[in-house]
């Protein structure tokens, strides 16, 4: 088993050089790579007056390059060289854990990366223990009330949960309790008051700001945590050990809560890696409906502007994170589940 | 195999999807839909049903361009039959033009004067569900969005299946090295964070609707794959497989005409699924600006125009009720199937 996870920890380097490689490449094989992009449109918010997108260029403005320059970019971003040879200058880079420069805040990506992490982090944690915090129960007390007034009611509502996507649920949040109701703020991560605020001000305001988009976040995993902790607390309810243990005398609660729920909670253990991967993943809708400060909407914003250092040290990160969690899985998995023996024809599936 | 011999297990199959009355009514409602989405240009268009001008009969809908001096007017480009239904009104000779339910079309920004678009529901202007910020009307927009939404996920349905089924049946059947390799392959691919990388694609490529289903079936066709594998494996060990076998049958029939009918509940219970997971990912890439380029109509591209107007509340609730009844829809559909074909009893313990 030790060999499995082993050698699992081992193909994470090969995956890693695979995803980064497909990556890299695409952006600098397509005609009309970052530079040219990058300088179109300085070219046309120069014309526009604007200085949005130009902010990669420090205050040249709008102003087109001369060639000398476009030289110099081009050098500073690798971009003079053959993609294999500035892949691995890139790789090894990152290898020394150094991911360049930022073009849009010209400082380390990682710094940026960096200070985008707490908010990301603390909505992953949040969700994490309110998913399973809620999840566990209600799937518990759905299954002991099956086919009841309560558990059809919260059926339908984990169907929609299921049905619908997070995104749809936050927006729909956003505009009925934020924009119409106003009982919320619109966006955010705190106030702009936040730094005068007391202790317990702060504690409020962080979660005046969190209600919206952890309701979003929920949504996502709701439903099928739920039901799977239904299902499998229904399957061992029936199962006979459950039966003998009854027959034996002991009393049906705590034949559930002893026996039944202990052994209900293994399937939940192969999506609790991925939860790490909710960080990121789940994030760049939400953190964009919600304008939050976090990895996702940096990742989007990265995207927008072409500043690909940030868009190559998120994917760095996000797939790593990725391949962890999966292993994490199912370390969780072995760990709760003695039956369950890696390595023989095994699958991460 | 054909349709009209069907066995007994798949009229039994069918007769259960019909008794579950919310998935069945789900998928007759559908169905409707679907048809409607087809000739959406006789029910939201621009252009007239039909138009009865000095005894002769046009019918501009399907026809190329008519050019506004084919009806008297003063101009070169194309008829603006509304304008050419309230000319013909006033002027009351006889001549009228029928327009469709919703006369506008995806495309045309309808800019009144002293009023700035995004513009509530008016039953006046014809503008149902109002319009969105450069005044093109919603239930255009939703119509021509949901049509090509459906049909973006019914073609990448159709390449994830061709992978799918492929891929996933030769795993499961050949096993060994093939197998292996595969599995390998699935495991790399489906740790790369899919929506990011999409993303990262459509940034550098403004990508046409074809690329984009490429690009995501090439990400997308391993869960599919996978479960291909596992039944197909689980079917290879059955007896009436030894039996073809023995009879001599090669692999292509083992497979094609034996094996593949038997997993038919794996690949049908997962169409819904993948069409609700195709609008739904082609909705949030294009809610987040890397999906089809503008001016396609698009679910995602209205939701994203309604957050950033939330003073016009009527963009975000259509498009969101609109989505909801759909995926709502489709999950009944599926729901019912999946019971339909594999019907998971519980015994419980009282």
């Amino acid at each position: 088993m030790t060999s499995y996870f082993v050698r699992r920890f081992l193909l994470i380097l090969p995956t890693f050089i695979g995803v980064t490689i497909l990556v890299f490449t695409l952006t600098r094989l397509v005609p009309g790579g970052p530079i040219e992009r990058m300088l179109n449109e300085a070219a046309l918010a120069g014309a526009e007056g604007g200085a949005t997108i130009s902010s990669g260029f420090d205050g040249r403005g709008g102003s087109v390059l001369s060639d000398e320059q476009i030289e110099q970019l081009k050098r500073y971003y690798g971009f003079d060289k053959p993609v294999v040879l500035s892949y691995f200058d890139w790789l090894g880079k990152v290898f020394r854990l150094d991911l360049g420069t930022s073009t849009r805040y010209t400082e380390p990506v990682w710094e940026t990366i960096k200070s985008r992490l707490p908010i990301s982090i603390f909505y992953g944690v949040a969700t994490l223990i309110l998913t399973y915090g809620v999840c566990i129960p209600l799937g518990i007390v759905k299954a002991i009330k099956h086919k009841t007034a309560f558990d059809n009611l919260s059926s339908a509502l984990v169907f929609f949960g299921y049905a619908i996507p997070s995104y749809v649920v936050g927006i729909a949040c956003l505009t009925l309790f934020a924009a119409n109701l106003e009982w919320f703020p619109l966006s955010g991560f705190v106030s702009d008051d936040f730094d005068d605020l007391t202790l317990f001000g702060k504690a409020l305001d962080i979660l005046d700001h969190a209600a919206l988009p952890l309701i979003a976040y929920l949504a996502g995993s709701f439903a099928v945590t739920t039901m799977l902790m239904k299902n499998s607390l229904m399957d061992n309810l029936a199962a006979d050990y459950v039966r003998t243990a009854i027959a034996k005398g002991m009393a049906f609660r705590r034949a559930v809560f002893a026996h039944a729920c202990r052994n209900s909670l293994i399937p939940l253990a192969t999506s609790f890696g991925n939860t790490i991967t909710l960080v990121i993943t789940g994030s760049f809708l939400i953190e964009k409906i919600f304008n939050i400060d976090g990895f996702g909407l940096l990742g989007f914003e990265s995207l927008v502007e072409r500043d690909y250092p940030v868009v190559m040290g998120i994917l760095v990160i996000s797939s790593l994170l990725f391949l962890v969690g999966n292993i994490l899985s199912d370390i969780c998995v072995a760990f709760v589940d003695p039956r369950v023996k890696f390595g023989s024809g095994g699958s991460n599936q | 195999m054909s349709l009209l011999n069907l066995n007994p297990q798949t009229i039994k199959q069918l007769k259960r999807f019909r008794s579950i009355k919310r998935g069945y009514w789900s998928s007759v409602l559908l169905a409707v839909l679907l048809v409607l989405c087809l000739v959406a240009e006789l029910l939201v268009n621009s252009r007239a049903l039909m138009v009865s001008y000095d005894g002769e009969w046009f019918f501009p809908t399907y026809t190329s361009l008519k050019p506004g001096t084919t009806f008297g007017l003063d101009y070169a480009y194309e008829t603006n039959y509304r304008e050419l239904r309230a000319k013909f009104e006033e002027e009351d000779e006889g001549n009228w033009v029928l327009m469709p339910p919703v006369p506008y079309n995806a495309f045309e920004n309808d800019l009144k004067v002293g009023s700035y678009p995004p513009n509530p529901p008016s039953f006046e202007d014809e503008h149902y569900l109002g319009t969105d910020s450069t005044g093109r009307d919603i239930v255009a927009r939703l119509v021509y969005g949901f049509r090509i939404a459906i049909a973006f996920s019914g073609l990448l349905l159709i390449f994830n299946y061709v992978a799918g089924i492929i891929i996933g049946c030769a795993m499961g059947y050949f096993g060994g090295a093939f197998d292996l390799l595969f599995q390998r392959v699935i495991e790399i691919w489906s740790n790369i964070p899919f929506l990011y990388v999409i993303m990262i694609v459509a940034s550098v490529v403004v990508p046409s609707f074809l690329t984009l289903v490429i690009v995501m079936a090439a990400l997308g066709w391993m869960q599919l794959t996978w479960n291909m594998r596992t039944s197909t494996y689980k079917e290879k060990g059955r007896e009436y497989v030894s039996a073809a076998r023995a009879l001599g049958a090669g692999n292509v029939r083992i497979v094609g005409s034996h094996i593949l009918p038997n997993t038919i509940a794996v690949i049908v219970t997962f169409v819904p699924f993948s069409i609700a997971s195709g609008v739904t990912f082609l909705t949030a890439l294009d809610y987040l600006g890397f999906g089809l380029p503008p001016p396609t109509p698009s679910w995602g591209e209205l939701l994203s125009q309604g957050t950033n107007q939330l003073q016009a509340p009527w963009i975000v609730t259509s498009v969101v009720v609109a989505m909801v009844v759909i995926l709502l829809m489709v999950t009944y559909v599926g729901e019912a199937i999946r019971e339909a074909f594999d019907p998971k009893q519980f015994t419980y313990y009282e």
